[in-house]
Parts: C-alpha cells; sequence; structure tokens
C-alpha cells in the first residue's frame, strides 16, 4: 500500500492537466498527477493536426507536438506520476480512493485540480451497434496512435472540425471516405480552410441528411443514407460517428459540485467561478471538463487553475496573481473568440451563473 | 428514429421500450433507468445518457436544462472486487454496514 499525501492532485493529463502541473510544480508545490492511461498527453498523442489556435506564447504545431512540449516542460520537476492507475471514489473525509488495478489505495490532497475532459456522444441509427460503427474519436485513435486502419470504405456521420480532421487523416492513409452526413442544413465545421480541402479531394457532404440504417451481417456492410427525399445507399465497412463532445462528470457528480447547462459547452457543466474554483472550495477544474473548446483554450484553463491553486496555497503572491490570471483571462478571450465566439459567451455566462444561486444537489435521487 | 433502434447498447434496450416508459410517467434518466435496466451495465449510462435525454426532450418537450443527469455513483468505472477488497488492514476501500454501527458497552448505541 502507498498512501500517498499531496499538495495538489491533478486528475487527468491532457493539455489542461499537463499545463497546470507545470504551473503548480514550478512554484515549488508538491504535485501528483495521476491519468488512467499508461502516457502523458492525453487526447493530444494522436492528433496529427495543425493547431491553429494556441496561446501566443506558441507557435501553430500539432497535437503531438503539443504534447510533447507540455510534457518537456515539466521534465525538471520532481512530480509524482501515477500513470496507469484511475480515480475510483471519494470518502467522507475527502480522502481520495485511487486503483492501481491491484489495490486500493488513498490519497489525501490539499488542492485539487480535476480536468477529465470530454467524452463523445452517440448518434443512434437502427443497427448503430454493429462492428465497424465507432466514434470519429475512436478512428483518429487507430490510425494514429494503434496504425491499424480500420477499414475501406467510410461513412462520417457528423461535419464538425474534428470530423474534417479525421476525413483527412482516414483519406491519407487509404481509407476512402464515401461521404459525410449531417443533419443540420449546413456543414458545422467553422474551418473553412478544411472543409476546402475535404471538398478538393472529392468527398461529397450531405447537409440535411440522415442514416436511415446500418445494414450488414456481423458486421457494417452498407448504410443508407436519406437526403430530403432521396434515399441512397453506400457500401462501406466502416461508419464514424461525431455526435460532438460532453464534459466528463462523474467526478464531480462524486464531490458534490453544482452544475449548470451550457449547450454550446457541452451540455451540462459542473459550475465554476472566474478562478476556475467549484462550490467544493478545494476543487478546481479545467481542460474540456469545464467546457469543450479548443486546445490553445484547453492550455489556458489549465494555467488559470494551477495559477489559482498557487495563490490559494500561498505559493505566489496575490499581486503577482491578479496580474497573471487578468493576463490569462485576456489570452483565454483572444484564443476562445477567435475559435468560436459562442463559446467565449457561453463560458462567460456560466461564470456570471456562479455567483447567482444555483440550485444545489438537483441531482440526488 | 425507428423504434427498433438500440439506445442502451449495455442492456439491449430499444426506443420502443424507452418511448413506453415515458408516455407512462417516466421523466429523468432514473426513473427510466429503474423501469428497464436502461443504462445498468458495464458502461454505467456513460454512452446511451445523451441518446435517453434526447429521447425524453422528444416525446415531452422538455427542454434538455431541465432533465437531470443521471446519478453516478462509486465506483466511477468497474473495477474487479479483489482490487476493490484490497490487502491492506489499515485502509478499506468498502464500508461495511458495520463501520456505521457505534457500539456502546458491547450494545449498540
Amino acid at each position: 500500500m502507498k498512501a500517498v499525501e499531496t499538495d495538489v492532485l491533478i486528475i487527468g493529463a491532457g493539455p489542461a492537466g499537463l499545463a497546470a502541473a507545470f504551473e503548480t510544480a514550478s512554484r515549488g508545490l508538491d504535485v501528483t498527477v495521476i491519468d488512467e492511461s499508461l502516457s502523458l498527453g492525453g487526447q493530444l498523442i494522436q492528433q496529427t493536426q495543425n493547431l491553429s489556435s494556441l496561446p501566443s506564447d506558441l507557435s501553430p504545431m500539432r497535437g503531438f507536438e503539443l504534447a510533447a512540449h507540455l510534457i518537456k516542460q515539466i521534465e525538471e520537476y520532481d512530480i509524482r506520476y501515477l500513470l496507469g492507475h484511475r480515480v475510483i471514489g471519494f470518502y467522507q473525509d475527502g480522502t481520495i480512493g485511487i486503483t492501481d488495478e491491484v489495490d486500493v489505495f488513498p490519497v489525501k490532497t490539499k488542492k485539487m485540480i480535476v480536468a477529465t475532459g470530454a467524452a463523445e456522444n452517440a448518434v443512434a441509427f437502427p443497427k448503430w451497434t454493429l462492428p465497424g460503427v465507432l466514434t470519429i474519436g475512436a478512428a483518429q485513435t487507430l490510425i494514429n496512435r494503434d496504425f491499424v486502419k480500420p477499414g475501406n470504405d467510410a461513412v462520417i456521420v457528423g461535419s464538425s472540425d474534428f470530423a474534417m480532421d479525421v476525413a483527412l487523416q482516414l483519406s491519407e492513409v487509404g481509407v476512402q471516405v464515401k461521404g459525410i452526413v449531417e443533419k443540420s442544413t449546413g456543414v458545422l465545421s467553422r474551418n473553412t480552410e478544411k472543409v476546402k480541402q475535404v471538398n478538393k479531394i472529392g468527398i461529397p457532404i450531405y447537409v440535411d441528411s440522415s442514416i436511415v440504417e446500418a445494414r450488414g451481417m456481423g458486421a457494417v456492410e452498407e448504410i443508407v443514407i436519406k437526403q430530403e427525399d432521396r434515399v441512397f445507399t453506400e457500401k462501406a465497412d466502416l461508419v464514424c460517428i461525431d455526435g460532438g463532445r460532453s464534459p466528463i462528470l462523474d467526478i464531480f457528480y462524486q464531490l458534490g459540485t453544482s452544475f449548470g447547462f451550457q449547450k454550446e459547452l457541452g451540455g451540462w457543466v459542473p459550475q465554476y467561478n472566474k478562478d476556475f474554483q467549484t462550490d467544493c472550495k478545494d476543487v478546481f477544474l479545467a481542460g474540456n471538463a469545464a467546457g469543450v473548446s479548443t486546445q490553445g483554450a484547453l492550455v489556458l484553463t489549465g494555467r488559470l487553475a494551477g495559477m489559482n491553486v498557487c495563490e490559494a496555497l500561498g505559493a505566489v503572491s496575490k499581486e503577482t496573481a491578479a496580474v497573471e490570471k487578468k493576463g490569462l483571462w485576456k489570452e483565454l478571450e483572444i484564443v476562445e473568440t477567435k475559435y468560436n465566439l459562442d463559446i467565449w459567451h457561453a463560458r462567460n455566462r456560466h461564470v456570471d451563473n456562479f455567483t447567482h444561486p444555483v440550485l444545489k444537489d438537483q441531482f440526488i435521487s | 428514429m425507428d423504434k427498433s433502434t438500440i439506445i442502451c447498447r449495455c442492456e439491449e434496450i430499444s426506443l420502443e421500450e424507452i418511448e413506453k416508459v415515458i408516455s407512462n410517467g417516466a421523466r429523468t434518466f432514473d426513473d427510466i433507468k429503474r423501469l428497464t435496466r436502461c443504462g445498468m451495465g458495464p458502461c454505467q449510462s456513460k454512452i446511451c445518457n445523451c441518446l435517453v435525454a434526447a429521447a425524453i426532450n422528444e416525446k415531452t418537450g422538455t427542454p434538455f436544462h431541465e432533465i437531470p443527469l443521471p446519478r453516478m455513483r462509486m465506483p466511477i468505472s468497474p473495477i474487479k472486487l479483489d482490487t476493490l477488497a484490497t490487502n491492506s488492514t489499515t485502509f478499506s476501500s468498502v464500508k461495511s454496514v458495520l463501520d456505521e454501527v457505534e457500539l456502546e458497552d458491547g450494545k449498540v448505541r
């Protein structure tokens, strides 16, 4: 048994968690980072697309390069890494139960930064449970991390920026992308450059369309698409579902934080204030868990949460923290308004709601 | 959407079954869970949560911000009982009913 006591526990080692680890560890705090994966970087490690809206101190780079940068930044600090570990729950006295899959042991921390990220949402249609139907993120993981070609003929359901990225990446590894099916009347991706590239390599985008059903014996073989009054069938052994993403909330729910609903941030989001602090005063949050956004914003929210924890634990002076936080919020505004103004507005509404009386314990049933 | 569409893949619950309990008065994910086993499989509603919320919204018109989240209990993700029990003598991850009983002079207080 290896009971741990630490100043800061960071749950999740993606862009937000790593950025928070740098802020806190570089100011002399005792930091512990836990992630269920065996490697640092979270989803960044399979992102080969170029990330354009990054903070001003970072030049445009690809996802895995950003992961490498954030990891290098914290190399010199003595951080305790609990990789391949999971949080299983919380005890009444605030102790956190952590498992290494062999044993469960307690962790006690002064402050916690929860950066658990977001999960992909499902899109259901008849026979979507057939093998060959996966989420768009799973398809990207297979080609970029595992070097496995998940199929020969693909249809993508949904047209976000991420869907465009993966459509291009699938094409690059020799998967024939037969089409992108979008139920809205227009393409959701705001990155016109990427949509142009998708058009250029001849991938048709069907808007105002939906999947009627998947067909196949034991695995998906063809997919029936409905566009207005036209119904047609495409041969496909791979269907990638892009239903958007929502914050992962289990840990917040167990901790008893309040939640607010912001559609643009991915639905239910834990309530937090301008300091990225929840209504459990020792619990801070960062990254997609605080509202689904772009990688640059994830890094910035990680830095903000880290800075606030430093201030709370006396590792930086109030004055320094105030200046730093002001700069980070300004930077977040620039990155997020450039990426998607709706997300920036939703984040501000959400933060404003914190000071209004929020409905507490609304989910206890 | 076709009524036969599976919504909860772990427990194989179809849209038809979910709509039926909604028409019988179910209004939250947990209502539907208790009546159909939807969300009680290995993924613990991580996949069907948003699909069920959409079904409630579609059928009753309840806006999404009034449809509460499903209850998320410990353990947060599946864990072997052997692991959960731990081999520690100083730390117990599982609370026994007896842990909550307070004794006084050998009797339950």
